[in-house]
Parts: C-alpha cells; sequence; structure tokens
C-alpha cells in the first residue's frame, strides 16, 4: 500500500499521516508526505501511488490543477480540505471522497473505508472523467460515455461520438466512481444500462448485450441472470 | 411679439434715425460769444477741429435735418454723447446744460460723458436745426472726441438704456449669487479644489464687468473719469479671458496647460500693448484670444474623450456666433454668459464625478474592512486552524491551550483595528508576532521574528505587514533547523518614511503568477486609501528569499 499526501501544514500533514498509519496497521503501506503542489506532482509521477491524500487549497496555488491531473492518474483520490464549498466539484472530476477540515478519526476512517471497499460509492455524483491525452488533461462528461472496456493496466472509454479515449485507471476504480447505471456485465465492460437494447443469446450458449449502436459486447456467465432481471 | 419688438429695438435694428444727415458735423470756434447761439449765424469760416482749447471756452454749432416724426415720438429728446462741461442750445433756445463752465475764476465742473435734453415741441419741424453749444473741455483739452447726437423720444432716450439695465443687471445678480456661492463652496470645501475658485473668479468678474459697463446709470460719472472706466472694463475682460481658458483647461485635463496659459499671457499682453487706447477693439481681440485658446482645449478634450467635452465645444461655437452677429457692448456679455453657464455645467458633472469617487472611497473602505476580517474567518485560516488545535488537543492538550490562547489574542487585536484605517505600527507589530505564533503551531516550523529601527510613534494602514508576513510564510521553505525568518525595518529618508520586509528563506516555485495576487491588492488599496498618490510598493524575491518595500512619500 502506498499512500502520498500532499499537504502543506505540517500538523495536519501529520495527523493525515497518523491516522493513516493506525488505520491500515495490519497490512503493509508506505506514507510520504509532500508539502507543496510541485513536490507532490513529482512524487506521484516518480512511483504511482495507490491513494492520494490532497488538500485543495495549496500554497495559494489552484489544487484543482492538480486535480485534474489526479484524477486521470490511475489511483484514487481523497480531498481533504477547507474549501468545503469545493466538494460538491471534487466530486464532479472523479475524486474519492471529500473530507472537509476540521476532522476527526472518525470521519476520515469513513473515507479510508471508502476506498478499501469496491462496493461503497461517493456521495456525489461524478460529472466528468478526466483524460490524459498528449500531456494534456481533457474532461470528458459521463453522458458521453455509453461503455468501458478494461485492456491490460489502461481502461478504453467508448464515446457517443464512435470515438473511444485512453483512462489510466482501472476498471475496479471507474466502476467504484461511476453512477449505479454503469453496470459491470463483464470481466472487462461496464456499460451505460441505459445503453442496452437488449440481452442477446448467441450459438453455444453465449450471452450478449446488443447496444443501442448496434455493438453487441459479452456478457459474463455470472452477470447474466442479474442482468436479465434488470432488463425485465 | 412684444418681446420679439422690444429685442429687436435693443438690438438697434428696427429704429429708423430721427436725424436724417449721418454723422452730422461739429464746426468749432473758441472764444465767447451770446451771437452764436442763435440759428441761422453764419458759421462757414468755423474749423471743424476744435485744437487744444487749454481751458478756455469754446463753442461748436452742428447742423442737423429732422425728418417728419409721428406724434409717438413727441416730445422728442436729444442725446449728447460728448466730454466737456457744456451748455446746449437748440435752435438757439437753451434746452440744458452738462456740468458748469468756468466762471468767475471758479475752474469747469466736469459734466458726464452722455447726457438728455429735452427739445421743445415747437421747434421740431422737419428740415435743418442748429445745436450750439458753449462749452469747455479743461480736463481734457488736447483729446479730440467726435460729439454725438441721437434724437429719439424723450422718454425712450432716457428709460431703453435702463430697461437694458435692468436685464443685465438680472445677469449681473446671477453672476453675483455664483461667485459667493461658489466662494463659500471653495472656503468650506477640506480640498480647495483650484477650479472652483477660478470659477468663482470669473464669476466676481464678470458681474464687476457689468456692474461697470453700466456705471454711469449708477453714479455720474465725471468725463475725466471716463477712460478709467474703459480701463478697468479692459482690465476685466484682460483677466476673464485668461481665467476662462485656464478652467477648462483643469476641467479637460489639458496637458500642455501651462505652455498655453503662458502663450495666451503673451498674445493678451501683446494685444494690450498694440492697441492702448483702442478699448472696443482690445476687449473684442481679448475674447478672440479667449475663444480660440478655449476652442483648442476643448477639442482637445473631446478627443481625449473627457466627460461634458461636446456640451462646452456646442457653447463655445454659440458664443463666437453671437460676438460675431450682435452688437458688441451686448454680445461680449452674452457670449460670455453662454460660456459660463457651459462652464456651470461642467462643473456640476465634475461634482457629480466628485461624489461618485467619494461614494467608491467610501466603499473601498468599508470592502477593506471586510477583508480584514474576512482574514481571520476565510475557510482557509479557519479550517486548517481548528484541524492543527484539534490535533494539538487530542496529542497535547497543554499545548493547545496555548495555541487557542494564542488565536484569541490574534482574534483580539485583528478586532480592535478592524474599523480604523490607520494604527499605530506597534499594534501591527504585535499582530504579527500573535500571527506568528499561531502559525508556529500550525507549521511546526521555527519562525524568527526580526525588527529593526522601528519609530513607535508611526501609524500605518491595518494589517499590511500582515499580509506580507502571510505571503512570506505562504510562499516559502524553511532553511537548514526548520527556520524562516522576518525582517522589517524602518528608515526615515528626506522625503519618505520607508519600511522594507524581508523574508529569509528559500521561495517555493510559483505555479500561478503571484503579482496580481489578492494580498498585494489589499496592501496597494489601504495604501491608497491613505495616502491617495503618495506611496510606493515594491515586492521581489532576493538572493536570501522575498524582500517587499513600502515608501510612504512626504
Amino acid at each position: 500500500m502506498n499512500i502520498v499526501i500532499i499537504e502543506d501544514e505540517a500538523r495536519i500533514a501529520r495527523r493525515l499521516q497518523r491516522m493513516t498509519s493506525e488505520f491500515f496497521t495490519d497490512r503493509p503501506h508506505e506514507i510520504i508526505i509532500c508539502d507543496s503542489l510541485q513536490k507532490g506532482l513529482e512524487q506521484v509521477s516518480r512511483q504511482i501511488p495507490d491513494l492520494v491524500l490532497l488538500d485543495l487549497n495549496l500554497n495559494g496555488d489552484n489544487g484543482f490543477e492538480l486535480l485534474e491531473q489526479m484524477v486521470a492518474a490511475s489511483f484514487h483520490t481523497i480531498i481533504v480540505s477547507a474549501n468545503i464549498d469545493k466538494a460538491i466539484t471534487a466530486f464532479a472530476y472523479g475524486a474519492l471522497d471529500f473530507v472537509p477540515k476540521p476532522f476527526d478519526q472518525e470521519r476520515f476512517f469513513k473515507a479510508l473505508t471508502r476506498f478499501v471497499s469496491p462496493t461503497l460509492k461517493p456521495n456525489e455524483d461524478i460529472k466528468y472523467l478526466a483524460v490524459k491525452r498528449a500531456g494534456q488533461v481533457r474532461l470528458i462528461s459521463i453522458s458521453e460515455v455509453i461503455y468501458i472496456k478494461g485492456a491490460g493496466i489502461y481502461t478504453e472509454l467508448h464515446l457517443n461520438n464512435g470515438q473511444h479515449e485512453l483512462h489510466d485507471k482501472s476498471l475496479e476504480y471507474l466502476q467504484q466512481l461511476l453512477p449505479e447505471r454503469f453496470e459491470r456485465i463483464h470481466k472487462s465492460y461496464l456499460v451505460n444500462f441505459q445503453q442496452i437494447e437488449k440481452i442477446i443469446i448467441t450459438p453455444g450458449t453465449r450471452y450478449g448485450a446488443l447496444l443501442k449502436t448496434g455493438e453487441v459486447l459479452p456478457v459474463g456467465r455470472s452477470k447474466y441472470k442479474d442482468l436479465k432481471n434488470k432488463m425485465v | 411679439m412684444y418681446y420679439l419688438i422690444f429685442l429687436l429695438t435693443l438690438l438697434d435694428l428696427l429704429a429708423i434715425p430721427v436725424i436724417r444727415n449721418e454723422d452730422p458735423v461739429p464746426v468749432y470756434k473758441t472764444g465767447d460769444n451770446m451771437a452764436w447761439v442763435s440759428k441761422n449765424y453764419n458759421d462757414k469760416d468755423w474749423s471743424e477741429t476744435r485744437g487744444n482749447t487749454s481751458d478756455k471756452i469754446f463753442w461748436s454749432r452742428t447742423h442737423v435735418d429732422l425728418r417728419p416724426v409721428e406724434n409717438e415720438l413727441i416730445p422728442l429728446g436729444l442725446q449728447i454723447n460728448s466730454f466737456g462741461a457744456f451748455e446746449v442750445y437748440w435752435d438757439g433756445v437753451l434746452i440744458g446744460k452738462n456740468g458748469q463752465l468756468p466762471k468767475n475764476g471758479n475752474p469747469e465742473i466736469p459734466g458726464t460723458e452722455c447726457s438728455y435734453y429735452r427739445i421743445p415741441n415747437h421747434l421740431i419741424s422737419p428740415g435743418l436745426h442748429t445745436i450750439a453749444m458753449r462749452s469747455s473741455q479743461s480736463l481734457y483739452p488736447d483729446v479730440q472726441r467726435n460729439i454725438g447726437f441721437t434724437i429719439n423720444n424723450y422718454e425712450t432716450l432716457l428709460t431703453n438704456p435702463l430697461i437694458t439695465m435692468a436685464y443685465m443687471n438680472l445677469m449681473a445678480g446671477a453672476f453675483l449669487i455664483a461667485a459667493v456661492y461658489y466662494f463659500f463652496i471653495y472656503l468650506n470645501s477640506k480640498r480647495r479644489q483650484k477650479d472652483i475658485l477660478i470659477f468663482a473668479t470669473i464669476c466676481l468678474l464678470f458681474f464687476t464687468l457689468l456692474i461697470m459697463e453700466y456705471l454711469k446709470f449708477h453714479v455720474m460719472l465725471p468725463y475725466s473719469e471716463f477712460f478709467v472706466r474703459l480701463e478697468i472694463i479692459g482690465w476685466l475682460t484682460f483677466t476673464n479671458a485668461l481665467l476662462v481658458p485656464w478652467y477648462f483647461i483643469i476641467q479637460f485635463n489639458f496637458r500642455y496647460g501651462k505652455w498655453l496659459m503662458l502663450a495666451l499671457l503673451l498674445t493678451l499682453l501683446g494685444l494690450y500693448w498694440f492697441n492702448y487706447g483702442h478699448y472696443d477693439l482690445t476687449a473684442r481681440l481679448y475674447s478672440l484670444a479667449m475663444l480660440i485658446t478655449a476652442f483648442i482645449v476643448v477639442l482637445n478634450g473631446i478627443r481625449q474623450k473627457e466627460k461634458g467635452g461636446f456640451i462646452a465645444l456646442a457653447a463655445l461655437l454659440a458664443s463666437a456666433l453671437v460676438n460675431r452677429l450682435v452688437v458688441y457692448d451686448f454680445g461680449l456679455f452674452i457670449s460670455f454668459t453662454i460660456i459660463v453657464l457651459s462652464m456651470l455645467y461642467l462643473h456640476s458633472i465634475r461634482t457629480s464625478v466628485i461624489e461618485a469617487e467619494h461614494q467608491n472611497a467610501v466603499l473601498l473602505s468599508s470592502r477593506l474592512q471586510l477583508e480584514l476580517l474576512k482574514k481571520n474567518i476565510q475557510p482557509h485560516f479557519l479550517r486548517n486552524t481548528l484541524t492543527s488545535m484539534m490535533d494539538w488537543v487530542e496529542e497535547s492538550p497543554k499545548d493547545g491551550a496555548r495555541f487557542i490562547q494564542a488565536l484569541a489574542t490574534e482574534f483580539d487585536i485583528m478586532n480592535e483595528i478592524s474599523e480604523q484605517t490607520l494604527i499605530p505600527i506597534t499594534k501591527e507589530l504585535e499582530l504579527c508576532r500573535q500571527h506568528l505564533s499561531v502559525m508556529g503551531f500550525r507549521k511546526e516550523m521555527n519562525y524568527i521574528w526580526d525588527q529593526k529601527g522601528i519609530d513607535e510613534t508611526q501609524l500605518i494602514p491595518p494589517a499590511v505587514i500582515h499580509t506580507l508576513l502571510e505571503n512570506g510564510i505562504t510562499h516559502s521553505e524553511p532553511l537548514s533547523g526548520n527556520t524562516i525568518q522576518f525582517v522589517l525595518q524602518y528608515s526615515l529618508s528626506k522625503d519618505a518614511h520607508q519600511y522594507t520586509f524581508e523574508t529569509i528563506a528559500k521561495n517555493r516555485p510559483v505555479m500561478t503568477d503571484r503579482a496580481g495576487g489578492n494580498g498585494f491588492k489589499y496592501i496597494k488599496a489601504r495604501l491608497t486609501e491613505s495616502y491617495g498618490q503618495n506611496w510606493t510598493f515594491e515586492s521581489g524575491s532576493t538572493e536570501n528569499g522575498w524582500m517587499s518595500a513600502i515608501q510612504i512619500l512626504k
């Protein structure tokens, strides 16, 4: 477990570190504290962490610049911030949780629990997925996404304009962030439920989902029943 | 309709002269003989020039040709414009006197330049008549001035100028009130604006000009003082011709005002010099110079998009037109009035601008007050402080208590200074030290505060150094030993108080531009609020960290 804390207040950074250590007490973990945005960026590009705890107002620089880059990366991001009015925006960008300052152990543990239990969804809906392309971060509206395909360490976002974008996050992480209507129909596919026309059975008792776009995606054996029930 | 006729009469457009021969020429003879009074005396050998008559008595005879007159014009009156003291005979009949001729060794008592006489009704038959004048001109014996004759209804002759004067006095009264009012405004205003003083002076001078112009109706003015009055009128016009463009120069922010004023002054002096004695011409040229200068300033004002430029231009055009079309006596005053009205309008515009500026200043002050108060309740400060405090309380309650104490003190000072625009420097320093102590708990850094040469009697806008300190804390990384040092130094030079605030630390690399930061805006706004333009503020990185300098100019 590799955790990066980006926080310019030494006391608060230590508090986060202490509580995180306590939470992950039964598993091996490494916590790195960065006291500036610059250092944070350098750190996560040098060694990709599993989780970033990010203070949004960092040394006067706009934390959202970093947030855009962070949420486009493969790890989850939890915002710990005094700017509580930015909570909804943080969720919209794809933060896993937003811990308002001041926080106690209980509230902070809740955020970490969300990180370790994939089935727990964020409080607010995500609105965008940030994707990196040629060094630039671009925000893609969730409503444009038809389905997402796992492809090794990346995922492919298939959009309603026929194009697709690569995302650094795993299918599991994306599923956790995305709203309920994104169904895992296969170990490699996450589909916007509203885009499914019907479930079809192809010869050899293989299942498929016919999308409104005419594409057919495979449906996992174990997922079929669930999906069938939902369709009715 | 009546008014139109009146106005046209006023402008001398309707009257058909009663005297048919234009410019009747008097003939003169020095000496005194009552036989020269007679209508039909043969004056063929008399001279058309008077010569220097010293204090002797001389006679003049003038033949005028009367047209048949309507009944409304009867009784007829004769208006004489002439210097000297004299007795007037119409067809041999004495009809009046002006002043007293020298008699039995008593010197002449001067008459006035303009006098009126009633012509007996039985002596107004159409045709030739003789005006014989027994005169002396011992006060201006060598001045050759033509004698002017006007014949009209006696009552009209007497009352018309008075009616004109009544209207002029109406104007004069308005200018007097304006002058007094603006003098009072000037004296009672804190800002003592030069343009108000100029405007008040213009109004006063113009009032005086009108009074001087019609002075003859207020007092009996001996002919010997005639030129003094003209001279005074000349200098009044001269001064106004200087002041009006000056006012426009101020109103329209004309850049080369001093040079233009110098050129105007030289021009006016030149006009005075070259046309000495030609009073009407000089006054006309003065107002022409004034109009041209004003045009230059106003046109430039329009180019600079100054408020009220077109109004002033319209007024100047109207004024030039009136000056050109209407006879001088009224023309000058009407054109002047138009200009002064436009100045009054400009002034009201300026007043409203100043009012708005004042409103803005008040608004700015309250905004700055709010900003100061917000410093300690804005979420970034408050919530981070509270989070640290939570941690201290949980981990080390005693230190937590000290932390709370420090924060409470900072709040107290903030509260104390929040409504002031200037506070003692000692208060500001106390605030800074308290802030450092709070931040020390939060950042767990070794902050060192140094102050040098502080003059404890000085005042400073609140939280200005505090803001620099906040910036220093936010944008610096500690040196070895986890220290950041802040040094505030005060120095007094010949023309400025200077505060330099140095942060000795490593500057954090900046990701966004710092120049337009809110902190700097706050500092600059505070300095402007208290010192207007008389301050400088510089801030930049140095070898040792960061250095800011505030200069308050004396």
